[in-house]
Order: structure tokens, then sequence, then C-alpha cells
């Protein structure tokens, strides 16, 4: 993802927030959200005022009477999912385009006619493509992304994840591919929220879940409401011994019922699955763009910033990434992890522009660590 | 829903935050989109100096707030010691000078490039909020749609028009 796209994907953000702000309807929760998104980068801050300045000028505008106005069509109905990173859609900044407007005449057509088939091929991608392989939602390194999708359900993307979403008139099916999200459901009775992982399946009964897909297995952590999870067949379930007596816990046949606070992970090779009772907030903190470690590792904790930032981080000498490190720290500031660290160990931090930093021990002249 | 003296006070916000920067941002004579940046960079750092918790109740208001704060004392700035730099900083300090006639015809031809655009249907469900001064539970019901459904349309039409007016780098 370049920058145009980061650049693209901050201003269609910026617009949800400002329309949602505008509405009048958000909850707190949602305005901490939005502090969180607007102090995640300058790029938030800059789409954000000029989404306002727009508004300014709209308000000013004094030709409303000129402007023609119609009824809702087909195409008022599509979601429109941010930019992909890989999009081979053009959005209408996109370099595949030509000139900026003001540029050209020429420049200018081709962009309307671009923008035309464009929406020709978002309008037909929807509402084609979900009866085949449904909506695809894919995130790259360093991209998070919030999706609305056509129930009201919301679900928070991390990044290198990959979605497809299938919804029918009797069922909504997500399948996770890879990556983890966290999981909004807009209660909908008829309509059966599922999330399948490989041969796992979750069912939602309006509620608020994240599932991840690491290499160990599947984890499914709830935050609200229940969820029933299905594990492959061939895997035999068993609770803890003390399940039973939590009373919220349940172990049914094949079936696991999950409610707030607990997590289980369904292990791709063991079947065994237990359910543990956590902390969904520090459980489900990825959502949230904040990084929790308790006495993981520094080469674990680099892997996992790694993801989140195009910076890469490395560290050289197996001593430092053997060191144990707790705190919650934001994922998309890993200068302040290595300000972490060097305020509790000597470190030689070296950079590579804004392509990568390598830590290792600071050592003294004589071979010691200071 | 919005109360109208919610509305009231985001537009005033509005104001105060808009005439610092409004040739800041949408200059015909084209402020480098690497400018605004450099706005939005000092205002992104001075709202990591809040505690979160104070920025939670008025987000929108903190943030113009700041970005006036900023665009004041950059124009002040420009004056005292930048005389002769660059052309936009200059156009800050001509602050009280109405937009001339040409300025406000073209611009107002640009907003209407851009407002055509957008689908016939999104245009109606902005016409209605800012030609009628509907909020937009009102806009909802008279047009027999959910808030979440019009909140919607008023996202994609602001990412559209995002697209169409602002300046490029």
């Amino acid at each position: 993802m370049d920058a145009n796209d980061r650049r693209r994907r901050a201003g269609s953000e910026a617009a949800d927030w400002f329309s949602r702000l505008q509405a009048g309807t958000m909850e707190r929760a949602e305005r901490e959200q939005f502090v969180e998104w607007l102090r995640e980068s300058h790029i938030h801050v800059a789409e954000m005022l000029r989404i306002a300045q727009i508004n300014g000028a709209l308000a000013h505008f004094a030709g409303w009477a000129r402007i023609a106005t119609g009824p809702k069509t087909d195409a008022d109905d599509v979601i429109q999912l941010p930019p992909l990173g890989n999009s081979t859609s053009p959005s209408p900044e996109s370099p595949l385009q030509g000139p900026p407007p003001r540029a050209s005449r020429v420049g200018h057509g081709l962009r309307l006619f671009a923008f035309a088939a464009t929406v020709a091929l978002i309008v037909a991608t929807a509402l084609v493509l979900p009866q085949l392989r449904g909506q695809l939602i894919q995130t790259e390194r360093g991209e998070r992304r919030d999706v609305v999708l056509a129930d009201g359900s919301q679900l928070q993307v991390d990044p290198e994840t990959l979605l497809r979403v299938k919804y029918t008139d009797s069922a909504r099916r997500v399948l996770l591919e890879r990556g983890r999200a966290l999981f909004h459901v807009a209660k909908s009775p008829d309509r059966p929220f599922t999330v399948q992982v490989g041969d796992t399946e979750v069912r939602a009964i309006g509620t608020v879940f994240g599932v991840e897909q690491r290499g160990h297995g599947v984890v499914i952590t709830v935050a609200e409401g229940k969820v029933a999870v299905r594990p492959p067949e061939s895997s035999s379930p068993e609770s803890p011994p003390n399940a039973s007596t939590r009373g919220q816990a349940e172990s049914r046949s094949s079936q696991l019922l999950l409610t707030a606070n607990q997590q289980v992970t369904v292990a791709s090779t063991v079947g065994r699955e237990s359910i543990r009772e956590v902390d969904s907030q520090r459980a489900l903190a990825w959502a949230q763009g904040r990084l929790i470690f308790q006495n993981d590792d520094v080469q674990q904790a680099l892997e996992e910033f790694n993801r989140y930032n195009r910076v890469k981080l490395s560290v050289v000498d197996s001593e430092l990434a053997a060191k144990p490190v707790s705190g919650v720290f934001n994922a998309a500031d890993p200068e302040a992890f290595i300000a972490f660290l060097q305020s509790v160990t000597p470190l030689i931090v070296e950079r590579d522009g804004d392509r990568s930093i390598t830590i290792s021990t600071r050592r003294s002249p004589d071979g010691d660590r200071y | 829903m919005m109360s109208a003296f919610a509305k009231r006070r985001l537009t005033d916000w509005f104001h105060q935050w808009r005439l610092p920067l409004r040739r800041f941002l949408l200059s015909r004579a084209g402020v480098p989109a690497a400018d605004v940046d450099d706005l939005a960079q000092e205002v992104f750092l001075r709202l990591m100096r809040y505690e979160k918790a104070e920025l939670v109740d008025h987000p929108q208001a903190y943030l113009y707030k700041v970005a006036t704060n900023v665009a004041t004392e950059w124009s002040i700035r420009a004056r005292n010691r930048y005389v002769h730099d660059e052309k936009w900083l200059g156009q800050l300090i001509d602050l009280e000078l109405p937009e001339s006639e040409l300025e406000r015809t073209e611009s107002a031809e640009e907003i209407e490039r851009a407002l055509n655009t957008l689908t016939p249907y999104q245009r109606q469900v902005l016409k209605l909020f800012f030609e009628k001064d509907k909020s937009y539970a009102e806009i909802a019901a008279e047009l027999n749609e959910s808030v979440r459904s019009v909140t919607r349309q008023f996202r994609k039409s602001y990412d559209k028009l995002r697209q169409e007016l602002s300046p490029k780098g």
C-alpha cells in the first residue's frame, strides 16, 4: 500500500467519522475510538480538517437551488468498502487514472470516465460477487480497517487479514481465511451470523467477539453476549475440570458455549479446547490498536509491532531477543516501544531511514554490559 | 439526535476555525498538500499533549481549536519573521480581506461541479441538510430511511467530495 492509498483510506475514514459526529448519535465509547483514531496519525488529522473544510464550503454554498436531486437507486445501496491496499479497481486519486482534475481538461474527462467505470464495476461486484465468492476484505501489513456490513454489523479488521463476507436472506457468513478481526454483530434472530475459520465455526447471538487465526490454532474471545463454537468434527473438545462449576461455560456435544470474558483456543493439531476466563478488554486490545505484553520476549514483541507498521524492527543479539517485556503499547508507535526498552536496558539503536530499526545490547568496552 | 443547540455550536466552532484556515486549505493558488500536512502534524503533536479523557467529550471542538491556534500562530510568525517566505504563508496574513467576487464565483463553480459527481439521491440528502437545515433524524424521517442509512449517504458524499475538491500535493 503506497502513500496515495493510505491517504485515500484516511480520507474515507475521516468522512465516516465526520458523518457520525454530525449525526449526533455517537456514544462515549465511539468518541473514544475517534480520539484514538485522530491520535494515530497526523494524516488522520489532516483528512479530518479537510472534510470539515468541505462541510463549511457546502454550508456557505449559495447555489443549492440549482442542484438536481433524484430518488434512491440500487447504486445508493452499495456498501462502499474502504479501498483495498492492493485493489486493482482504481480510486479517483490513483495514479492509474492520470493527472489530478485541474491538470487538464482531458485528464478531467478521463477521470470522470474512469470514475463511472469504477462505479459500474463496484455495482456489478456488489450485486454479483457476493453470490459467488463473497465480499472480499483484505488488509496488509500495517493496515487496520473498520468495515460496516450491510446489516449494520461492524468489523474491526487487523493487519494481514483476509475475510470473505457472504450474506443471504437467511444467513450471514464470514470466512476468516487469515489474520484476526473483532465482530460487533447486529441483532437479527432470523439470520444467524457465523464466522468460519477452517473447520471451526463460531456462531454469534447479537454480540461482540474476536476471532484470531494463529499458528497454534483459532482463538475466540467474547466481549459481550454469547457465542457458540463448533470445533472441527475430528477434534474432541474438552472443558477444564472446573469449567462446569463456573456456571457460565458449557460444553454440549460438540459445541462450546462462551459468554462474556471467556476465551477458547481451538488447536489446529491437538484436539483439546479449554474455556478460559479472561479480561476481554485486555485480550481484545489488539482491536483498539494496543499491544499488551506480559512477560513476552522482546523478539515476539518486535514481531507484533512489525505486523502493524511499515518500519521493520529487528534485534541482533539473542540475549536481548529473549529478554522478557511487559506493558501496554500503541501498536502504531514502535518508537515509543524502543524508547521504553532504552529506559530499562542499555541499547544501541540503528536506523535505516524510516525503513528499519535494529536494536542490540550496548556493552561496555571490556565486553560486559553496562 | 443532535439538538439544534449542539448543531449551532458545531457550526460556531467551524466558523471560528474556518477563517484562518480557509485560504490555507482551499486556496485556488494551490496550497501543496505537504504544507497542509505540516499544519496537521503540528495539530497532531499538540493533540497528543492532552489527556485522552479531556478530548473525548468534545473531540471536534478540540481539533478545530487547536488547528485555529496553530494557523493563527503561523500567520503571526509569517508576518513577523518570514515576510518573504512562501506564498501561502503570505496568504494567511490577508485574513481580514473579503474574498473577491471572482474567487467566490470560482469556488461556487467548483463546489457545484463536485456536487454533480454525486448520485442524485446523495445530492437530495445533502440538500435537505444544508439548504433546508434538517437534522439527520429529520432527513431519515422524510425519506423513510434509518438514521444509519442517512449517515452512510453523508459518508459516501463527503468521501467523494474530498476526492473532488481538495488541493493536491
